[in-house]
């Protein structure tokens, strides 16, 4: 097992260097000129340039990449070219808030998706399972933030029961929680009915049925389990992708989050930022796929035997 | 004498593929939502196409000032926005550009990636591994934050919002299809196909594709909604095509300063996007379904 | 002796699967019946409603296309169709269990086999054992089909498709329930294998005195191990009676006939073997008259008309108008 997760970890090396070679190629495309935004407006042409010498943007882009990748070999991501600050400090000032909002609408996405696609899945082309599968397309169809300005038009403007913005407290994460896990919902109880359904016509649930098992231990114990595995890949992605912040959502209910982070750094081309919060986002999505794996040796014992043999 | 023959031999092969189209027609008929999806997609699509003859588009984008902020009336039966602009008029007209990025983008994306994917699967071995390898590295870049990234280096315009949505799917459609392309490959009927002799690109054509395109065209019909919902999502945060051009997302941001007090000025649009989504979305699963009906029971 | 009351009686057994499409005649009205201490061999082609009628006296039906239109199921004179499925439950695994055709889908992946066995007895555990005295049980269960019970912390992906039929058998055997029905127990499995699987059912039966239904379309295993022999076609029982019938009787359906030419024979030579000429009817759309007439050489206009005569001699029934002539020919002979 450990030498499974070490495999894993080892291989998350050249992901992080095609990475950042295609963010960085991307940002390059135009061309950037960081001493302008280290110096400001006022600076003078001679003392931009100097900086941007000093910073080796005379140089050809490869060489700046091969030296990017040496300086994060060490453990540095460098500083923003707009605030001056840390990178890493900028990105985990922001992650509160991502990973409070990413595990609240997992949470919930999780929950309601489940037992939705159990309940559809069980009561085939009953009401529920019209109901269920009809709420998940128009859950899935509509966009998350125009979703989230109308739950904010219902509940903060009309009824006012909950803030609109902002983070002070539980309530305010209330609105952005469902705005995010909306779409998940929609995914997880679709993926649930399916993989379920599948399962449900699977020899072994009839021979528990056969042994005069009682209905819902033969849903739980034998087909639920046996049909986990494709509902926790798409929790893990999820989670793994709502990590990288959900710009849209932060937008409506003005979060600052790790999304809106990269998008103002996007737009002020502060290369370090952009590169540097990809390069993290990425190494956390990868942890969580990597629980994820872990996880399928919990449910599959045949997937486990395969993890202790390697 | 050896024209007929021809003919002769061409027929039962049309005739089966005739069929297996109208069986697959049949079942999509018998299912009353995607029935529903389709028509939807049809008005949505006359309205794109004739956006002109509906409403004009100097409706879109005339700013008149004495008709700001207007609510929903028979002059403007979706009112008018903080410029004075009608916004029936603009959602009208935005959903050409709406249909252009998801259509094109998906198009594009499906046909690069398909090609890249199938090559892979043909190819095999080193080669395969290594562009896995690459695409599933990109794959952990959040596709938002790159198509964000690519838009804001290539300039704000529809183009480059299909060029960035494009791209930056690219490595899930070459996995989608790399990996039904070998679904199918794997196949007995495949296996049954070689020990006969059958030439390879014989196999591929007649086996191979028909069999592994259905998901494909499912995949694709389904991406076209997210491609949608996701291009919106970029002018939303005022990175896709700028205004004064019509376009649901960029309509929608707005909308945001004005929505507690206006909330008209965000629902008409957002319900374009959704409608519109969900007319493929509904598509794509009746189609699954008339594909596959052992999905079905 | 002979008033010795039948453990099961089907009668008149009626089930059709129901589609959007199409209504599938899987049974029509059958009738058999089986004491205690008998096994019963039910034969037939793929597609002749024997799982039908296994999952049928189950009640494993499934829910919403499997329809029983008529008929009964008496189990110990108790109509098992009648029961609420709660009753209906504490039957399944505890007085009657089935062993399932395909032994490499038929156990949870996710289980421990031992787990799997042991839960048969706690679902049925109504004397209030303890989970020594069951997991006792379970050890006993798997030395009796021949696994080391060590091997029960295992799960099924660690055994052979043989070993996992014997696991099978354990988990149907664990109540000691008074009726096994076997579905092709044997079919998916190696012929080496079958023989030894076979020869363990064989044994357990003689030990626990359990009654079997037998479904295969085997007919050696048939001669083997059944005492009584019901051959289905299409849903319908066109032959029965004791396997000295079948195997050794003067007349015979046509059908069975064609069984007994398409398997081969070693005692006579022959050139080649002779499979029955064309397919088992759609069962969505039965021929009228006997199911049988578009394959049988010897259809006459009148098979494709009513139901078949009944011959029934000394409890041997053929379901043939070929059979009328016979009897008449005896009366005038």
């Amino acid at each position: 097992m450990g030498k499974f997760v070490l495999k894993r970890l080892l291989a998350l090396i050249p992901t992080i260097l095609i990475i950042v070679f295609v963010v960085y190629f991307i940002m390059d495309l135009t061309p950037s000129s960081p001493g302008q935004l280290i110096l400001g407006q006022m600076a003078s042409q001679e003392a931009i340039e100097a900086k941007n010498i000093e910073l080796g943007y005379d140089q050809p882009f490869l060489v700046r990449y091969v030296k990017y990748i040496v300086q994060l070999c060490q453990g540095d991501l460098g500083t923003s070219w707009v605030t001056g600050k840390s990178v890493l400090e900028s990105v985990f000032a922001r992650f509160p808030v991502t990973v409070t909002l990413a595990f609240g609408a997992t949470l919930i996405g999780i929950v309601l998706g489940v037992l939705l696609g159990i309940l559809a899945a069980v009561k085939q082309y009953s009401i529920f399972d019209i109901a269920g599968t009809t709420f998940a397309m128009i859950l899935a169809s509509f966009p998350g933030f125009w979703i989230g300005m109308m739950l904010v038009i219902v509940f903060a403007q009309e009824l006012g029961w909950l803030p609109s913005f902002g983070t002070g407290s539980f309530a305010h994460y209330i609105l952005p929680w469902f705005t995010t896990a909306c779409a998940f919902i929609a995914s997880q109880l679709r993926m649930t009915r399916t993989s379920l359904l599948e399962s449900i016509r699977m020899d072994y649930v009839r021979t528990a049925r056969a042994k005069g098992q009682k209905e819902g231990i033969v849903i739980f114990r034998h087909a639920l389990r046996n049909a986990l595995m494709p509902v926790v890949t798409n929790a893990g992605i999820n989670f793994g992708t709502l990590l990288g912040g959900t710009v849209t959502v932060e937008t409506v209910f003005t979060l600052n989050g790790v999304g809106t982070l990269i998008l103002t750094s996007i737009r002020s081309k502060d290369v370090p930022v952009v590169v540097g919060a990809i390069v993290i986002l990425a190494i956390c999505y990868t942890l969580v796929m990597l629980v994820v794996d872990l996880l399928y040796g919990f449910i599959d014992p045949q997937i486990k035997a395969r993890y202790v043999k390697k | 004498m050896s024209k007929e023959k021809e003919v002769q031999k061409m027929e039962p092969v049309k005739i089966k593929k005739k069929s297996r189209a109208q069986e697959t027609w049949r079942r999509f008929r018998k299912n009353k939502l995607a029935v529903f999806g389709m028509v939807l997609f049809a008005i949505i699509l006359l309205v794109a196409i004739f956006a002109d003859v509906i409403i004009s588009y100097d409706a879109a984008i005339t700013q008149v000032a004495s008709e700001r902020l207007q609510s929903p009336s028979m002059s403007h039966l979706f009112g008018t926005d903080n410029y004075g602009r009608d916004l029936f008029a603009r959602v009208v007209h935005g959903s050409r550009n709406s249909l252009l990025v998801g259509f094109g983008a998906v198009i594009i994306g499906v046909t690069l990636g398909g090609l890249l994917g199938a090559v892979c699967g043909y190819v095999g071995g080193k080669f395969d591994a290594i562009v896995m390898r690459v695409l599933d590295s990109i794959m952990c870049i959040p596709s938002t934050m790159m198509a964000l990234a690519i838009v804001a280096a290539l300039g704000t315009s529809l183009m480059n919002v299909l060029i960035a949505m494009t791209i930056s799917s690219v490595p899930r459609y070459c996995r989608i299809i790399r990996s039904s392309v070998l679904g199918v490959t794997g196949q007995t009927y495949i296996e049954a196909a070689h020990s006969c002799g059958t030439p390879d690109f014989q196999i591929i054509l007649k086996h191979v594709l028909p069999n592994a395109i259905g998901p494909i065209i499912v995949q694709a019909t389904m991406a076209v909604g997210s491609a949608i919902i996701s291009a919106a999502g970029i002018s939303f945060v005022g990175m896709g095509i700028q205004p004064p051009a019509p376009e649901w997302g960029a309509m929608l941001n707005e909308a945001k300063a004005y929505m507690t007090m206006y909330p008209y000025m965000v629902i008409f649009p957002g319900l374009a996007i959704g409608f519109t989504a969900l007319s493929m979305n509904l598509m794509g699963d009746g189609l699954r379904d008339a594909l596959d009906p052992k999905l079905k029971d | 002796m002979e008033e010795k009351k039948p453990l099961l009686e089907v009668e008149n057994l009626e089930v059709v699967y129901q589609t959007d499409e199409a209504t599938i005649r899987a049974v029509n009205g059958i009738s058999f019946s089986l004491n205690e201490r008998e096994t019963i061999g039910l034969v037939g082609e793929t597609g002749a409603g024997k799982t039908t009628t296994a999952l049928t006296l189950m009640r494993l039906l499934p829910e919403r296309t499997g329809r029983v239109l008529g008929g009964k199921v008496l189990f110990r004179g108790e109509n098992l169709l009648e029961k609420s499925a709660n009753d209906m439950r504490h039957v399944r695994g505890a007085e009657i269990s089935i062993i399932f055709q395909d032994p490499m889908t038929a156990l949870n992946p996710a289980l421990t086999v031992g787990d799997q066995v042991l839960e048969s007895l706690q679902i049925h555990n109504t004397t209030g054992k303890s989970k020594e005295e069951l997991n006792a049980r379970v050890d006993e269960l798997f030395n009796l089909v021949g696994i080391h019970a060590e091997r029960k912390k295992e799960y099924p992906h660690q055994f052979s498709g043989g070993m996992k039929q014997r696991i099978v058998i354990a988990i149907a055997l664990a109540c000691a329930p008074q009726l096994l029905i076997a579905d092709e127990p044997t079919t998916a499995l190696d012929v080496t294998i079958q023989a030894q699987v076979l020869k363990l059912m064989e044994n357990l039966k003689k030990e626990l005195g359990t009654s079997m239904i037998m479904i295969t379309h085997d007919l050696g295993v048939v001669a083997e191990i059944c005492d009584k022999v019901a051959v289905m076609y299409a849903g319908e029982i066109v032959e029965a009676g004791t396997v000295e019938d079948i195997f050794n009787g003067k007349v015979h359906h046509p059908y069975t006939v064609g069984l007994f030419n398409a398997i081969p024979n070693l005692d006579e030579k022959t050139e080649r073997l002779h499979p029955i000429d064309g397919l088992m009817p759609d069962p969505a759309n039965l021929p009228v008259g006997c199911k049988f007439g578009p394959r049988c050489p010897h259809c006459t206009e009148e098979c494709q008309q009513g139901m078949p005569y009944l011959y029934e001699n000394n409890g041997h029934r053929i379901l043939c108008n070929l059979l009328k002539k016979e009897v008449n020919n005896e009366e005038l002979g």
